[in-house]
């Protein structure tokens, strides 16, 4: 019985209190109360003009609704991303576990803590919400009541994630990653079938329907009215369906993470390395994995040749996805997919054109780099500090010109190949419209200006950043402001925010230039190539001066 | 004349008002093992860090091979095979790829890296585990990957901090070994441990330091006999109806200024002592002549563990050793 009064929970009381006495929590909830205040704000009505449609206070309501729930989506998840999986690396997971604290004890505390801190979040932005509703126009039943609760069920989901990620993963970097990943996915991702297959019937519509109903978005949509345009495309869900979905998301993710729970986790048993190559009965099984793999990923791999930066072929082989395997398949599906794109335009499966294609593709390349890039980057310097491995290279004669320079272009290479990868789909396009070889060009130079950006900023910051977790939580938080937060201005183009305003913001970002390069709707307008381009490099320039600064300053002697 | 392979004048280090170090010296010849031994925070690490290149001193000189430590760091790096007490592991690398860094970035051609990582894999015994995971290995084995990565560049001195933490017995038997075995073949070594005995076994010279000062340092012996100058000596009787008597005879001739306890259980009475062995036998025959039946009487040699005791102030003995001012013990 004690294990349902949460009250009762020592957890919960440790995890609220400890969030609550840090200084990242006060500064989150800093951040939404100033971001709603300020968002009600710039887009007060100014005019003298009487509003009879109340159109007024939606264009208020619905910025603040999509501000909030991206703040959310930001905030809420990197809590439990990291609970189960710091337990467990510093051992108090098995204290807990050893004690008479049950694991269905342990995962409510967690849960609820982090649930109780997405409230106290939520209580910070009732002001801005309550001005709306005195606007007018917007009512607690149809409006602000359903959006908190919309919040609420963002706020379970992202929580169940989150713990479910840090049962079953072994580091508090790929926690991170794999939970905001997760998120993504299911608030962005979850609706991109809908959106390519379009309209459908019979099962498969009901199938398209609730996929579709995991994604904040369409709730979002339904509760600021924006329903009539994702009903065009085939978005039906309401916010009470994803309510549902929520619910139903979070109780399979708590039984999932609940039966991970047990001492047996403890009991995980690291991977020892199984090598081939070595003898000659390998080589049935080797062939197999060849095929399955193009190279094998137990193969002995050879000493480090003359040639290459030992540094960098190091952060190649300590990264799972930096073996060669790994960046086959990576490469494989990067190109794939835009191919399938383009082909899919091409053919006419999609009522789509080039003009749609190109923007989608700049649109995924992006997301797939700041997806990878930012836990590539941060976990550059940051990971060898806490490893212990920054001390035995400062004990090396190894220069810091060759430090930097290995570390940064192992992940530059990474990008770079997702990037090549995709170039068929590009090609292609050029083939169908052979008037935009010279808007491919611009558009493969902003993203790999992008790929400079994510890298050096993320590399900073990982410079000066004691831990892994707080590295990767930090470049995902800088870079995601930058290149969606400058998207965000661009959204709010009309009112409050002035052309000359959005496009200096647009030229912060590269994915922005690229999508004007390929006349995406919205961005026709803007001339962003190649001031953007400079800014870009000024940005990587700058980022990299502090960082060989940095570099050079932790490697001498102190 | 021994070659001072590692020589420490007048080091002194400040972390603004925080003194880490006091004008240590120290030198170690070549083929030596030297115990660098103190509490926690006694300067043992930043000694280490300034030796290695890593640390600045802000007065004093330290050289390795008459290489200044502070001027030329990137030399120094190549002359000391330097292994912290944290292994700095990297996830998804195997050992023998772990290896191959390192003396990738020691600057060791292909063929030369190959050659050399066989022979510090088969000195320190870890061929066989050259394709699991680092990660994966159990902490012994991961001291014995560090002492072969310490090794690959063939350096003059090996500077080990805490080799023996976390070890089990067999493990610290091993490697006790290999650190002899490797100062047979001529190389300096210079090992912090809190695990005294062990260091004991194996160390030439001792440095024994505390609050950043010198405490003590010399041939392990000599530093033995001026910390703790007071003998022990057992006194172990045949018949234990006979303790009290012998008690009294003992009290009697050693004075109040030697005391002497008894344990009853184990028929033994102790007592230590600055008198020399001519008036030690005269108390054995004085024992006798009274009638007591004597089994055995023995000197109980005291360890490192005293010494240390005796300086960082839990000493189990009367030490000679001022624990306020530094003691220069001896200097070879």
């Amino acid at each position: 019985m004690k294990s349902i009064l949460l009250i009762e929970n020592p957890i919960l009381r440790r995890e609220l209190f400890s969030r609550l006495r840090s200084p990242k929590t006060t500064l989150a909830i800093l951040c939404v109360a100033i971001l709603s205040t300020l968002l009600v704000l710039l887009r007060w009505p100014t005019d003298a003009a009487i509003d009879l449609a109340s159109q007024g206070s939606i264009q208020v309501f619905r910025p603040v609704a999509f501000a909030l729930a991206v703040a959310v989506m930001m905030l809420i998840p990197a809590f439990p991303a990291v609970a189960l999986v710091s337990e467990r690396r510093k051992g108090t997971l098995a204290l807990l576990l050893n004690s008479p604290t049950t694991p269905w004890q342990i995962y409510l505390g967690k849960f609820s803590g982090n649930v109780l801190l997405a409230a106290i979040i939520f209580s910070v932005c009732l002001p801005a919400l309550a001005a709306c509703y005195a606007m007018g126009g917007i009512s607690l039943i149809d409006h602000v009541g359903p959006l908190l609760l919309v919040l609420f069920g963002m706020a379970l989901q992202y929580t169940a994630v989150g713990l479910w990620v840090s049962v079953i993963v072994n580091s508090t970097d790929a926690s991170l990653r794999w939970t905001y990943a997760s998120v993504l996915a299911l608030a962005v991702f979850s609706i991109g079938p809908t959106i390519f297959v379009g309209k459908l019937s019979g099962i498969q519509s009901l199938v398209s329907h609730w996929i579709t109903a995991i994604s904040p978005i369409t709730a979002l949509q339904d509760i600021t009215g924006s329903q009539a345009q994702a009903g065009e495309i085939g978005i039906t869900a309401s916010w009470l369906d994803f309510m549902i979905a929520s619910v139903a998301i979070t109780a399979v993710l708590a039984f999932m993470t609940l039966r991970k729970l047990d001492p047996k986790l403890l009991e995980r048993a690291r991977p020892t390395g199984k090598v081939v190559g070595r003898s000659k009965t390998d080589n049935s099984s080797s062939l197999l994995r060849r095929i399955s793999y193009l190279v094998d990923p137990n193969r002995t791999k050879g000493n480090i040749p003359w040639w290459l930066n030992p540094v960098m072929v190091k952060e190649f082989r300590t990264r799972k996805f930096g073996r060669l395997h790994w960046l086959i398949r990576l490469v494989a599906v990067s190109g794939i997919c835009s191919l399938l794109l383009t082909v899919v335009a091409a053919t006419g499966t999609v009522s789509w054109g080039v003009e749609r294609i190109a923007p989608t593709m700049v649109l995924l390349q992006v997301a797939l780099l700041l997806f990878l890039g930012p836990c590539l980057g941060a976990n550059l310097i940051a990971s060898e500090v806490e490893s212990g491995g920054w001390e035995l290279l400062r004990a090396s004669p190894v220069s810091p010109i060759r430090v930097l320079t290995g570390k940064l272009m192992s992940t530059i290479w990474t990008l770079l190949l997702m990037l090549l990868a995709t170039l068929p789909g590009y090609l292609v396009m050029g083939y169908i419209q052979p008037a935009l070889g010279g808007q491919v060009g611009n558009v493969l130079i902003s993203l790999l200006i992008a790929i400079l950006m994510v890298t050096t900023m993320s590399a900073c910051i990982s410079a000066f950043c004691r831990t892994t977790a707080i590295a990767t939580a930090t470049s995902y938080a800088l870079l995601l402001t930058l290149f969606a937060g400058t998207l965000l201005i661009w959204v709010a183009r009309d009112k409050p925010f002035g052309p000359l305003l959005v496009e200096r913001a647009l030229l912060l970002n590269p994915a922005a230039s690229a999508l004007a390069e390929m006349k995406t709707p919205g961005f026709e307008q803007y001339r962003l190539t190649p001031d953007s381009w400079y800014v870009g490099l000024g940005i990587s320039c700058f980022c990299l001066v502090i960082l060989a600064l940095r570099i050079w300053r932790m490697t001498r002697p102190k | 004349m021994n070659e001072h392979v590692v020589e420490i004048k007048s080091l002194s280090k400040r972390y603004g008002d925080f003194v880490a170090l006091d004008s240590l010296s120290i030198h170690v010849d070549r083929g030596q093992i030297l115990g660098f031994i103190g509490p926690n925070g006694a300067g043992k690490t930043t000694t280490i860090k300034i030796l290695v290149g890593l640390s600045r001193p802000t007065s004093g000189t330290a050289s390795i091979a008459g290489v200044d430590c502070g001027e030329n760091a990137s030399r120094i790096k190549r002359l000391v095979g330097y292994m912290p007490d944290k292994f700095g592991s990297y996830d998804n690398m195997r050992v023998h790829e772990y290896l191959d860094f390192f003396g990738a970035i020691f600057g060791m051609n292909r063929r030369d890296r190959r050659k050399r990582i066989g022979e510090v894999m088969e000195l320190t015994e870890t061929t066989y585990m050259q394709d699991k995971f680092v990660e994966s290995l159990s902490h012994g084995m991961q001291q014995r990957v560090g002492i072969a990565r310490t090794m690959l560049h063939d350096p003059e001195v090996l500077i080990l901090d805490e080799p023996a933490n976390g070890l089990d017995p067999k493990a610290r038997i091993d490697m006790r070994q290999l650190l002899l075995r490797l100062s047979g073949e001529g190389k300096t070594l210079i090992v912090t441990s809190h695990i005294l005995p062990e260091l004991a076994r194996i160390c030439d010279t001792v440095a024994i330091v505390s609050g950043g000062k010198m405490r003590a340092f010399g041939p392990l012996d000599e530093v033995m006999r001026n910390l703790c100058p007071m003998r022990s000596y057992e006194v172990q009787l045949a018949n234990p109806d006979q303790l009290d008597q012998a008690d009294a005879i003992l009290r009697k001739r050693l004075q109040s200024s030697e005391p002497v306890t008894v344990s009853r259980m184990e028929r033994v009475l102790r007592f230590p002592t600055v008198r020399s062995e001519a008036e030690l036998a005269q108390v054995l025959s004085g024992l006798i002549s009274e009638g007591i039946l004597v089994s055995q009487f023995r000197e109980v040699t005291s360890d490192l563990e005293d010494a240390f005791l005796s300086i960082s102030g839990g000493s189990p003995q009367v030490s000679s050793a001022d624990n306020s001012s530094p003691v220069a013990v001896s200097a070879t």
